[in-house]
């Protein structure tokens, strides 16, 4: 009994901090979405180039340039990959959502995104090559040991930042003037105009912080990757997902449903064999579509359905 | 038409040929998908589903139980239509983004039964030595076989666009909300359109394994759902004539800018982004505004 | 009307396709086919890399003939692979033609190349149906998936003293290949494999895979058959959940020919004692190899060694050029040659093709143990 209680708790952990990566990226998504109505199919691809500009700027920059500590450098590059995704973030905004926002279309800007998602893997591919960089974070190399349960400084790390975006995100949308504003504009876009609120900056903004938040999920799962330009296609469509069981534009279902089904996966390596984790993965989402479209917690909203 | 015909004995090279029936297929793989997407405003994004499900189940039958080919294929047809209906079921109750993502994971559950069940399929280590339909071994009767049907198959939608049933679906992309107050049944027309259009790309589905010889699940992993996507919309979403250019062009573009090696799919993502932000139409509405233009 | 013009836009096109068959001067025409986008590019660059050194090498010409090469990019799919071998046939009429890397586009060419009886030259794919389906002018070098494990299976058992093993392996032809040429001679031999676990190549944490592995209770051997980039990953993992040696545990990890030197260091502490064979060894004495990474540092750089992967298309090259040498010059004496050849040394070892095509001899094939430094030390198992 013991056993089966320590290995319960061991993937336990393992689905938590595989979970929070999935948050991670999901966070992101589910804040376009809640605003703006719009699926970025780029989203995994920006989370590439994170982790890309992390992988520089904890090796290359930070360390060697600067020479500062291994753990500096690497904290350091999780801001640097945030930003990276804030400037992507503002781009694509400039090329392909605001250019087609008003035609209320929900098909072309996916589609665009799309296209922009092939041009990202192509061009990184270009820049980058198809060979894995090997990126490492310090904390990765000391393995924390209680008992017969294990994990690294890095999980820790992990967690610690998800948890705070998570509560840096939801303070910002329930407390701030801003953050409120956003809310409203995504609920009634043209009421929230008429009050005086900028719709077209707000979704600027929203649009630079999702992209941020997925640049900062890179430089997290850079070294947990294996990095290559196609390392955000192996998480995208699981994002979504993820997004989906949580209820779009919900930010606590997302949450809910990313550690949800990182615990799903750990669980399913365990008991099922990990050849199928993806088949158990979207056969959830399909229940959960059939059963309760709205998500986890559903969101008051009419069009949602 | 004529010239569509007499293509093969111009383009005379078996690397041609193989081309040409590539893009048959995909005429018939996107006028499935604009039956769903363009003419009833369903996000499908799993078409990718029903094109394997012909493939396999033609080729097991076949293969394993050995059924005659076109036996094969009409139950494997009849299987992807049946499947269309299933991913119907969730259309009924969803909409937009939500059944966007609903029909890439049923693309995706598809894919991994396909990886998964090995004692049936073969899973990643293929089936091979698949021939063609017996009696079409040539490329050049292959070739009339697959565009003949994809000919059938375009005139046949074209009915169906034109005639009431048209009217109704469009309805139903318009306002469904609307439609419902008019009397239409949206989710019987739903099911029909998903289930033709399933039924469809799976009949592209039963030629696929035959003209190249292997078949794995690789060949039908949610990349395919996104090609097509590309060329329904870049020939011109909601058009009859608009899925077949943009199957003829996708297929072909391709292969002609194999000669730039490496920065053939950054040009392709590039291409596919420019015309969905310039020409929404597709190239039928850039074509018409040219006419327009001139005349 | 617009499908008209577009149509013979199209055939026009065609109709200028080069066609860069150049019948007067005197000319060996290669064709190359590998996976030159998406993630299987991994393969192509590197194949690509050992194949341009070895053109270089051979500027001067063998015979007087020289070498010419048109590259196709068959993305690793039996769709593309084969589009890709029908244009070179027909464009390059090649008297030989390299490719693929991946079992299921190199099974789709074969029966075409076959068929036009032009001799195909494998350098990287493992399934045994490429050499067992009875192609005549089907040639590989690479070592097939019995070749690798075999010998893993036995010095697993009989030297190690394994009698439990855990095989995991990524979930393509090849992978499931060589976890079956493991698994069969192991339990044959009276061993007991406790579970294979597969895994795709889009699966990045391997923390749960760990876990699962140290609740099956003692394992001995975990023989790996993945890529580069996952089994860093999945080494290190095995050494946070302490099963392997690199992590303080006692299970031995096993692995064949897929990885590169330079592994090792990627995956640090945790690839201490791992056990497997080589067939290229970058720091074996023999003249051919040590020239070899000379060049190929000139030419790419001095931190990079080469892998396996760019060692086997340069001897794809160098057999080419040695059966222009011995007088091939068409397809049929090119076939012939490459039939007959025993013991030709190339940087993977020497070549004899036995009666299906495949190369026999391993001569070189060793045992390489990661030391504690990282570093790697030759073994005299067998």
């Amino acid at each position: 009994m013991a056993d089966f209680l320590a290995l319960a708790v061991q993937q336990t952990i393992n689905g938590v901090y595989l979970g929070c990566l999935y948050v991670m990226v999901a966070l992101g998504l589910t804040l376009i979405y809640g605003v703006l109505n719009q699926i970025n199919f780029a989203h995994a691809d920006f989370v590439t180039v994170g982790a890309f500009a992390a992988f520089f700027a904890a090796t290359r920059f930070a360390t060697k340039a600067l020479g500062l500590a291994d753990t500096t450098g690497y904290l350091l590059s999780i801001v640097v990959a945030f930003g990276v995704g804030a400037i992507l973030g503002l781009i694509i905004n400039a090329a392909v959502f605001a250019p087609l926002r008003e035609r209320g279309d929900e098909l072309r800007p996916l589609i665009a995104t799309i296209g922009v998602s092939v041009l990202l893997e192509n061009g990184q591919l270009a820049l980058f090559g198809p060979i894995p960089y090997q990126f490492d974070s310090p904390f990765a190399r000391e393995t924390i040991r209680i008992g017969r349960i294990f994990f690294t400084q890095q999980s820790v790390v992990v967690v610690l930042v998800a948890a705070t975006s998570v509560a840096a995100l939801y303070a910002f949308l329930r407390l701030t003037f801003l953050g409120k504003a956003l809310r409203a504009v995504s609920q009634d876009r043209e009421t929230a105009g008429l009050m005086g609120i900028n719709p077209g900056l707000l979704i600027a903004l929203t649009i630079v912080i999702s992209s941020a938040l997925a640049g900062m999920a890179g430089a997290l799962l850079g070294p947990v990757l294996v990095l290559t330009p196609f390392a955000g296609a192996t998480v995208v469509v699981k994002a979504f997902a993820i997004v989906i069981i949580g209820g779009f534009g919900n930010l606590e279902g997302t949450i809910l449903a990313g550690i949800l089904v990182g615990v799903v996966e750990a669980f399913t390596v365990q008991y099922l064999g990990s050849g199928i984790i993806d088949l158990v993965v979207f056969s959830l989402l399909l229940v959960m579509l059939a059963i309760k479209p709205t998500g986890l917690i559903a969101e008051k909203k009419e069009e949602n359905v | 038409m004529i010239v569509l015909a007499l293509l093969p004995l111009v383009l005379q090279t078996p690397y041609w040929r193989g081309i040409l029936i590539i893009c048959a297929m995909n005429v018939l793989l996107a006028l499935s998908l604009n039956l769903v997407l363009g003419y009833t405003g369903q996000l499908n994004l799993g078409q990718s589903a029903f094109f394997a499900i012909g493939a396999y189940v033609s080729t097991i039958l076949i293969k394993t139980n050995g059924w005659n080919f076109w036996l094969a294929s009409a139950v494997a047809v009849v299987a992807a239509g049946v499947l269309g209906l299933a991913l119907a079921a969730f259309a009924v109750r969803l909409r937009g983004h939500y059944l966007a993502i609903a029909s890439l994971g049923f693309a995706v559950i598809t894919y991994q039964v396909l990886v998964n069940w090995e004692r049936v399929t073969e899973g990643v280590r293929g089936i091979y030595g698949i021939l063609p339909p017996p009696g079409f071994g040539s490329q050049i009767a292959l070739f009339y076989l697959v565009g003949g049907i994809a000919l059938a198959v375009y005139f046949l939608l074209d009915n169906v666009v034109r005639s009431p049933i048209g009217e109704t679906l469009r309805a139903i992309r318009e306002d469904e909300v609307s439609a419902a107050s008019l009397g239409i049944n949206a989710a019987r027309w739903k099911a029909f359109a998903f289930g033709l259009g399933a039924a469809i790309a799976g009949l592209a589905g039963c030629f696929y394994p035959g003209f190249v010889g292997t078949l794995v699940p690789e060949a039908f992993n949610i990349v395919e759902s996104f090609t097509m996507l590309a060329m329904v919309i870049v020939g011109g979403m909601g058009t009859m004539i608009g899925p077949v250019i943009g199957a003829v062009v996708l297929t072909f573009l391709p292969e002609l800018l194999r000669g730039i090696g490496e920065l053939r799919l950054l040009v392709y993502g590039l291409a596919l982004t420019l015309v969905v932000l310039f020409m929404p139409g597709g190239i039928v509405q850039a074509w018409s505004a040219l006419w327009r233009k001139r005349s | 009307m617009k499908r008209v013009i577009w149509l013979f836009a199209v055939a026009a096109a065609c109709a200028i396709a080069p066609l860069s068959a150049g019948a007067q001067d005197k000319v060996i025409r290669v064709g190359i086919l590998m996976p030159i986008s998406g993630p299987a590019s991994y393969f192509g660059v590197m194949g690509k890399e050992g194949i341009e050194l070895a053109l270089e090498q051979l500027k001067g010409g063998v015979n007087g003939y020289r070498l010419q090469v048109q590259y196709e990019d068959s993305a690793c799919s039996p769709l593309q692979a084969t589009n890709t071998v029908k244009r070179v046939l027909e464009q390059l009429k090649p008297h030989i033609v390299i490719g693929e890397e991946c079992s299921d586009a190199s099974l789709a060419i074969a029966p075409i190349l076959d068929q036009a009886k032009v001799p195909m030259l494998n350098a990287g794919s493992v399934t045994m149906k490429l050499t067992e389906s009875g192609y005549k002018y089907v040639f590989r070098i690479f070592p097939n998936a019995e070749q690798q494990s075999l010998p893993l299976a036995k010095v697993a058992y009989e030297t190690l003293k394994a009698r439990t093993a855990v095989i995991l392996h990524e979930k393509t032809n090849a992978g499931n290949d060589n976890a079956d040429g493991f698994e069969k001679p192991f339990v044959a031999m009276g061993g007991k494999v406790l579970a294979k676990i597969d895994f795709g190549r889009d699966v990045n944490d391997f923390t749960a895979i760990a876990t699962r592995i140290a609740s099956l209770g003692k394992v001995d051997v975990l023989p790996t058959f993945a890529l580069e980039g996952q089994t860093v990953r999945l080494s290190q993992a095995l050494a946070q959940a302490k099963i392997v040696k690199g992590g303080g545990g006692s299970a031995v990890q096993m692995g064949s020919i897929w990885l590169p030197y330079g592994f090792d260091q990627k995956a640090g502490q945790a690839s201490e004692g791992y056990v497997r064979i080589v067939q290229f060894d970058p720091t074996e004495n023999r003249k051919i190899v040590q020239d070899f990474v000379k060049a190929f540092k000139a030419k790419y750089g001095a931190d990079k060694v080469p892998t396996h992967i760019n060692a086997h298309a340069y001897d794809a090259i160098l057999l080419v050029a040695e059966s222009v040498r011995r007088g091939a010059t068409d397809t049929e004496s090119m076939r012939d040659r490459l039939s007959k050849m025993k013991d030709v040394e190339v940087t993977t070892g020497r070549i004899t093709f036995d009666g299906k095509g495949q190369n026999s001899d391993l001569s070189v094939v060793h045992f390489v143990e990661t030391q504690k430094d990282l570093s790697w030390k030759a073994l005299n198992w067998r």
